[in-house]
């Protein structure tokens, strides 16, 4: 091709901002100014020493660990079963599931709230039927965040990992079949290391989102629920700058430090030669 | 084996659930003739859709939303575009990187991105909507990106060649050997980067200001105060017919296999 690389196209990339912002994270509040030109670590050695932040990070790992497991152990089956579907009726499956992503967080969450609320759907049919006498309280909790997260995030891991298992070409495994391997076996030492590089994208697809989806955090949370992202929201709406932009970066070092916990467990590098 | 099938299908049955159920109770409760969920429904009724419609504040975020799109889908297009025909059908190391960097925003915390932003915006005194449009744009190109990269591998290139022995430069083989042959990926790019923005929430959290505002913000506002709500799930369903209506065109364009390969971050 003898267009030139057209710089330009770079020149809005995201990295200036974020570059912008982690020298932020290292100026003095001040009460005037966005910030004092002074450079300090003290923003983040007030997130290191506070023991109410460390437990809001611990909460919002917990939960995240917690999303990505159960989206790891729902998907990868659903995925086994969409990846053997024809060509044809995989990709329309798989449109179905990348709809609901397109469809935006506030929408879903809200969905979740008509479902889970004291009016809600699953408390207005119970009380019908007479399984329950009053209202449970379903919403504003650990476990209403975890499941808004979980099917918000769940396509991802979904899609990338039966992209993963339909590339996998089929003499693999007949080559383990025919060498006497059983279906457990050939799962565990040929289809499951093969997917690896599908598991590892939807897995940090997961992670990194999970700990930066605040609108469903703070729909089915309620107002007192805090998780890290929030911390980050509070902060700025509050005009603390300095200390939103410390916390961003706590945020994005511990999705860097879960994603490389990530690819150190699934090895995808095992795989060569193809794209997840 | 049975056993093993059915759980297999089990799981897949739940997934399919679990990522449907929201946006099908918010389809169908938007019909109710009455202010909340009735079992069994009480009838059908518009009511709530002309509640959205006589809304000055969320048909006002809607054509505000859908003003803000378009811009985004026209900017990320030309940008995506320029990227794709740089880097499209190079290989090496650069190039791999290059085009990871390129499509980075598509997994970056948007929330940080908006603060990003929002500062670079305070700092120079500039409108907060430009802010809004630079953040959305940087999410949106990556899709135009991917979109038109997968139609310039697709076509021969000694098409372009050949049009460029024939003595067309540059801008001419663009114009009419390459563009009659990526329209279809530009146009589906362009409808994902609309789509992404359309329905961007994290970002525009801290761009955008009382008239200035997005529609799922609008919402959101609704939400986080008690009162009728029933507003919004016409509201949402409008969003997700749109949705809809683009997906089906997508698929005219560029077929549903380059669609749900193309795709990372909704």
């Amino acid at each position: 091709m003898s267009t030139p690389a057209p710089p330009a196209s770079f020149l809005h990339h995201l990295s200036g901002f974020v570059l912008y912002l982690f020298v932020v994270s290292f100026l003095e509040p001040s009460q005037v100014e966005l910030y004092e030109k002074h450079l300090t670590i003290s923003n983040y050695g007030r997130v290191i020493a506070d023991e109410f932040y460390l437990a809001i990070i611990g909460r919002s790992l917990l939960a995240t660990v917690i999303v990505l497991i159960i989206s790891l152990f729902l998907a990868y089956p659903a995925a086994v079963v969409i990846a053997r579907f024809e060509p044809k009726w995989r990709f329309r499956v798989l449109a179905i599931l990348l709809f609901p992503l397109m469809v935006s967080n506030v929408v879903r969450a809200y969905g979740w709230i008509s479902i889970l609320g004291r009016r809600g759907v699953a408390n207005t049919i119970m009380l019908d039927l007479g399984i329950i006498d009053a209202p449970l309280s379903l919403l504003y909790s650990f476990s209403a965040v975890v499941v808004g997260l979980l099917t918000i995030l769940l396509p991802y891991m979904i899609i990338s990992i039966a992209n993963a298992l339909a590339a996998i070409s089929r003499s693999y495994t007949e080559a383990a079949q025919s060498l006497g391997a059983g279906p457990w076996r050939t799962f565990w030492h040929v289809t499951l290391p093969l997917s690896s590089p599908g598991v590892a994208s939807g897995c940090m697809i997961v992670f990194f989102l999970s700990l930066s989806a605040y609108v469903t955090i703070s729909l089915l949370g309620g107002p007192r629920f805090k998780m890290l992202v929030s911390l980050v929201f509070d902060t700025v709406v509050t005009f603390q700058w300095p200390r939103a932009a410390a916390l961003s970066f706590v945020l994005l070092l511990l999705a860097l430090f879960g994603g490389a916990v990530i690819l150190a467990i699934t090895r995808p590098g095992r795989v060569r030669g193809r794209r997840a | 084996m049975k056993v093993m099938r059915l759980m297999l299908y089990a799981a897949f049955g739940l997934c399919l659930v679990l990522v449907l159920a929201p946006i099908v109770v918010i389809i169908g409760i938007s019909f109710s003739p009455v202010d909340g969920f009735v079992f069994p429904p009480a009838g059908l009724s518009l009511r709530w859709y002309r509640s959205f419609l006589e809304s000055e504040r969320l048909w006002g975020s809607f054509l505000f939303s859908f003003r803000t799109a378009l811009l985004v889908a026209f900017v990320s297009l030309v940008l995506g575009t320029l990227a794709a025909l740089a880097l499209a059908r190079r290989s090496g190391v650069t190039a791999a990187a290059m085009q990871a960097l390129f499509v980075a925003p598509m997994v970056f915390p948007a929330i940080i991105l908006g603060l990003a932003v929002l500062l670079f915006v305070r700092v120079l005194g500039a409108p907060l909507w430009g802010g809004l449009i630079v953040a959305h744009v940087l999410i949106g190109t990556p899709y135009c990106f991917r979109m038109v990269s997968g139609s310039l591998q697709a076509f021969d290139s000694s098409l372009e060649e050949a049009g460029q022995s024939l003595g067309a430069g540059p801008f001419r083989t663009f114009y009419y050997v390459i563009v009659p042959l990526i329209w279809p990926g530009m146009l589906a790019g362009a409808l994902f980067a609309f789509i992404v923005s359309f329905g961007e929430n994290n970002a525009a959290l801290f761009l955008t200001a009382p008239g200035y505002s997005t529609m799922p913000i609008e919402l959101l506002g609704y939400l986080q105060f008690p009162g009728n709500q029933l507003i919004v799930a016409a509201a949402s369903t409008v969003q997700v017919g749109l949705i809809v209506v683009f997906i089906l065109v997508m698929e005219r364009l560029v077929g549903l296999a380059r669609i749900v390969h193309g795709d990372r971050n909704g």
